[in-house]
């Protein structure tokens, strides 16, 4: 309830998923990562610096720029390709990238991950007859692409909440300082294949835990 | 709250516990004295005589299969409550430190503080913190939303009656049965259990907001619907015995201690569903009602049966005379109580009497029906219209009796609700499920920050109002879009008046200040010479300070609510004059309050209240203006219930008014409004003129259902009979497998179940001849002494009969062991310490004459 969440559409072919995601998700870490932080004494610290790279894609006539980061890339990369594998029996799917904070809490329980933002993915498969066809698709899912970059930019560019800046002891909850050369807000990637149908059983469960036979 | 929930775990260990040891591990063969003990030193019967050792005992535990299988599912349940109670724990501990750390309150402050400070603190921490990410400032209206998400959402049922909740009975006829388990089990279905309507706990599951494929969803439900009320039905058995032993542990010893106590009423579960407004938390809901509460017995009271007291006083008068006999005797020489059966004999007879007396009305009491009526409007604010001016009869009684009912009758339905609640799942709420789907459909409106919420407690005249409810000309909405009995605006008004800062839309506002205005204007303009401060009233701020008099306000709002029901009594008064009318005597009394010459002006109250509050009006006058700013805000919220009261009373008269003057124009309105509505796909009407002519007055109490639209209809998908015995007050006759379905628009879905055509034939007169038996004002006077007479008397004799009873328990109590002894022996006992039965009536004989002493000064000072 309480976090943004915006959604993507796409529509593109299968050879063309993995980089459609790529360039989709890349833009959007792009704006949501910082130089690693340098704590020097009491409070103060010094943001470094973020590379930034062009990537061209081999199958859409597109490029866009990401943070140069090979470990990022690496992470993402196999986010990507483990959700292209399981789509490629389905037609439709969803990955979803969702920006959270840490909550710590004591021993028994484990970290609450608040979710502030959330960007869905959806994609459409389609088959392609022949090769002109793939040429055109090339082009349009390129043009689209573009699109998505300048809407995302859009809404990052909206002034609208973001995690405050936290101390040196609070930066795990917020920022992902697992990364040797730049710092990313902490996120995680999800996907789905075909939106199932009913509640998680693990709410469910805690629902009825919580509040069984209150007679 | 934690120290509650362990309490709770203890109590339910202890409830298994002492009822397997009651069952397996007692002699009570030594207990009755059937079988007698040896014991060398003394031959008194110990209590552990009469327990069984050990070993005996988990002997008989283990061999009763029966008992082990309760104890193990017991167990089971324990373990599960042990576990909720720990996240609970959690979940406090959580909720604790947000107090301490974000809002900056100390836990030993916390007890002191209003809601209405804690609502301001969130607020302000919302401008530092941004708990809520979508927006810079949260308004009270979110808070409220996401508090009572699902709340509201029953209300909205409710209102629009498409829960199960009123049925026709055979025997019983109208009645309603809504215990907490079938609450339980509808928030189960809807809000949280496995596959319910809402993916979590703020957003409908997005299949339920598209209406594409509302049937198949509807027969997922229906199915879903069937499976838990089976699940009900097969533990039946043990909610059963669990209810029943609960209910003999927690209650015998009140009904012992007080038998009057069943007598009691309360305000049932329907009832505070039914009375609830959109957007009104728990704790504001009670203190209504429980302002209501004594008006409300007052009025039930009214009603006592002449035959049921005479016989109530004949067997009173048998009762009592056997009752003297035994005392008398006791008195005289107390080896009467060693006789069999005579103690427990005083006992009953005692609390034969008890019950009696609760049957036998006062002797002085005054039938003003309509009066008392009036003062419950004020305070619970929600009434069927054709309450008004029948609160004589017999059937207002019974309506009224359902939101307000017996002690004993809430604790049978207790009991009865394992038995009853799979069948009104499976029977009843299951033939709805479309309804609900398509209710839950049409009601849900995604507020951003806060999530779904159901589109009724947005509280949007525009979109909701009722154009009999002063929102004419601003609504929009279709019938089925409508709230019945005002709920929206009424709603709209109280929390308005709630949370002052709160800033509603425009449109919104505009109604608000609007109806605001005319109370206002209605206020003064009653008076002869208005002063200028009741002039520059706008807000509702000016309008406290007004009230506020100190100590007395409330009371004497009461008195002019009460007299404000003796003007009205002229009932030719043309168009709104008289509701203006029936206003004027609590505007007189808010001038009072004003100013001292205003005071003068009132002389028919002045006797009444300026004893109380004259120095307060001299200190108003001088200083209202003052006060405007420095009212804090717990002094606001608690004068706005009063001021809620007022603008309660002036939409109901208003509305009496409005449905009374242009009914044909409603009608016709409410006809037209529903031919352009299109939220109900696949509907096909039945003749919708010959219903349409039905639509009763009272859109809530629509008591001519049964009209041949309906039978049709119903005779058509071929199940009339137990259709129509368990088919809501909607009267919707479509079975489950009926092709089409047939809706019945034009009927109001609204609250309570018909009444047969009968009464319906009856109110057409029945409000013409409204209002007569309505007193002038000076009984008012009157009737305040009766009270206190009443209550005086009332709390004296309780208090005899309380000691009695706690004699007889403590003599009873020890007698059981000593009854059977030889004679001697008992002889020698009463020397000792054991308690002379002359002390004890002697003690509580004193009692009244004490109170005696005090009650007439108590009269004087309030007289």
């Amino acid at each position: 309830m309480n976090c943004r969440s915006e959604v993507l559409e796409v529509t593109v072919e299968a050879r063309q998923v993995e980089e459609a995601m790529l360039a989709l998700l890349h833009t959007i870490l792009l704006h949501r990562s910082t130089g690693k932080f340098h704590y020097k004494k009491e409070g103060t610290y010094s943001i470094g610096t973020v590379g930034t790279q062009d990537i061209d894609c081999d199958f859409i006539d597109f490029t866009f720029v990401r943070v140069s980061s090979e470990e990022l890339d690496r992470v993402i990369r196999k986010a990507v390709s483990e959700f292209k594998d399981a789509l490629s029996s389905d037609g439709m799917g969803q990955i979803s990238l969702e920006f959270y904070q840490k909550k710590k809490s004591r021993w028994p329980f484990s970290d609450e991950c608040i979710p502030w933002e959330v960007w869905s993915i959806k994609v459409n498969m389609v088959n392609l007859a022949n090769e002109q066809e793939r040429q055109i698709c090339r082009e349009k899912v390129g043009e689209k692409l573009g699109d998505k970059v300048i809407n995302v930019v859009e809404v990052i560019n909206r002034h609208e909440y973001l995690p405050k800046m936290p101390t040196q002891s609070e930066v795990d909850n917020v920022f992902d300082t697992s990364l040797k050369d730049v710092q990313p807000y902490l996120y995680k990637i999800t996907y789905q294949i075909t939106d199932s149908l009913g509640t998680s059983v693990s709410t469910t469960m805690r629902r009825l835990i919580k509040d069984t036979l209150a007679l | 709250m934690l120290l509650g929930e362990i309490f709770e775990l203890v109590q339910l260990l202890f409830v298994v516990g002492f009822t397997v040891f009651l069952a397996n591990c007692v002699d009570y063969d030594v207990l009755f004295a059937n079988k007698f003990v040896n014991h060398t030193d003394s031959s008194k019967v110990t209590l552990p005589d009469a327990i069984l050792p050990m070993d005996v005992c988990s002997a008989h535990i283990r061999e009763n299969t029966f008992v082990i299988f309760l104890l193990i599912i017991s167990g089971v349940f324990w373990l599960h409550r042990l576990v909720k109670f720990l996240y609970n724990v959690c979940c406090y501990w959580e909720i604790r430190s947000f107090y301490i750390n974000a809002l900056k309150m100390t836990m030993s402050e916390l007890p002191y503080v209003t809601w209405q400070e804690v609502q301001a603190r969130i607020i302000e921490i919302q401008k530092e913190h941004q708990i809520c990410i979508h927006k810079k400032e949260l308004t009270e209206l979110d808070i409220y939303h996401r508090i009572l998400r699902f709340k509201n959402y029953m209300v909205a049922m409710v209102n629009k009656s498409l829960l199960p909740v009123r049925f026709r009975l055979p025997a019983l006829g109208d009645s309603v049965f809504y215990t907490r388990g079938l609450k339980y089990n509808f928030e189960l279905i809807f809000f949280w259990g496995p596959g319910s309507l809402f993916e979590n706990e703020w957003s409908l599951k997005p299949e339920y907001k598209r209406g594409g494929n509302r049937l198949e969803l509807a027969d997922r439900l229906a199915s879903r619907i069937l499976w838990i009320g089976i699940a009900n039905l097969l533990l039946c058995p043990v909610i059963l015995v669990w209810q029943i032993l609960y209910a003999f542990f927690s209650y015998t010893e009140v009904i012992k201690r007080e038998p009057g106590s069943l007598g009691a009423r309360c305000w049932s579960l329907y009832g505070r569903c039914y009375l609830r407004h959109f957007n009104e938390l728990d704790h504001e809901l009670m203190s209504r009602l429980s302002k209501g509460y004594k008006a409300a017995s007052k009025y039930m009271n009214c009603f006592l049966s002449p035959l049921l007291t005479v016989v109530a006083k004949n067997v009173a008068f048998f009762a009592g005379s056997l009752l003297a006999v035994l005392i008398a005797l006791t008195i005289y020489d107390e080896d009467v109580l060693a006789v069999e059966h005579v103690l427990s004999s005083i006992t009953l007879l005692g609390v034969c009497i008890t019950v009696c007396r609760s049957f036998i009305p006062d002797k002085h009491m005054v039938f003003c029906p309509e009066q008392l009526l009036r003062v419950i409007l004020a305070h619970i604010h929600y009434m069927p219209d054709h309450w008004q001016g029948n609160a004589h009869r017999y059937e207002t009684r019974d309506q009224f009796s359902q939101l307000f009912q017996y002690k004993a009758v809430f604790i049978l339905e207790e009991l009865l609700s394992p038995v009853v609640t799979p069948i009104i799942l499976i029977f009843c709420l299951r033939r709805k499920s479309l309804e609900i789907i398509d209710f839950f459909r049409n009601f849900t409106v995604e507020v951003v920050g806060v999530g779904d919420t159901c589109s009724f407690a947005q509280m949007d005249v525009r979109q909701h109002g009722h154009p009999a409810w002063m929102s004419e000309g601003k609504t929009e909405a279709s019938i089925y879009q409508q709230a019945e009995d005002g709920k929206t605006e009424l709603s709209l008004m109280h929390f308005a008046i709630t949370n002052p800062h709160w800033q509603p839309p425009r449109e919104t506002t505009h109604f608000i200040s609007q109806l605001k205005e005319r109370v206002h204007r209605e206020a003064a303009g009653a008076s002869s010479d208005t002063h200028p401060l009741s002039l520059s009233e706008s807000e509702p701020r000016s309008l406290v300070a007004n009230i506020l008099a100190g100590p007395s306000t409330l009371a004497s709002v009461h008195f002019a609510c009460d007299s404000s029901l003796t003007n009205s009594g002229v009932p030719e008064m043309p168009g709104g004059a008289a509701a203006l009318r029936s206003l004027s005597p609590i505007s007189g009394s808010l001038q009072l309050r004003g100013s001292l010459s205003a005071a003068h002006r009132a002389s028919g109250f002045t006797g009444r209240t300026m004893t109380g509050s004259g120095t307060d009006a001299r200190t108003v006058s001088s200083g209202s203006s003052a006060w405007e700013g420095q009212l804090t805000s717990l002094v606001l919220s608690e004068y706005a219930s009063t001021e809620m009261s007022i603008h309660a009373l002036y939409m109901h008269e208003l509305h009496k008014q409005q449905s009374r003057g242009d009914l044909s124009r409603h009608t016709w309105h409410r006809q037209e409004s529903d031919e352009s509505s299109d939220s109900i796909p696949d509907e096909v009407r039945s003749e919708p003129n010959a219903r349409s002519r039905h639509v009763p007055r009272s859109h809530t109490f629509p008591t001519t259902l049964t009209s041949p639209g309906a039978g049709s209809a119903s005779a058509a998908s071929g199940q009339s009979s137990s259709q129509r015995r368990h088919s809501g007050p909607a009267a919707d006759p479509f079975g489950a497998g009926a092709a089409k379905v047939v809706r019945t628009p034009l009927v109001p879905m609204g609250g309570w179940a018909e009444e047969g055509k009968a009464s319906s034939r009856h109110q057409e007169p029945l409000q013409e001849e409204t209002s007569e038996d309505e007193l002038p004002p000076h009984t008012q006077k009157v009737i305040i002494i009766i009270i206190i007479i009443k209550v005086w008397q009332k709390s004296a004799v309780s208090f005899f009969f309380k000691l009695c009873c706690l004699f007889d328990a403590f003599v009873l109590f020890l007698s059981r062991f000593r009854l059977h002894k030889p004679y001697e022996e008992v002889l020698s006992q009463s020397t000792h310490p054991h308690p002379s039965p002359y002390l004890h009536f002697g003690s509580s004989s004193s009692s009244p004459r004490r109170e005696n002493r005090s009650v007439p000064q108590g009269l004087s000072e309030l007289l």
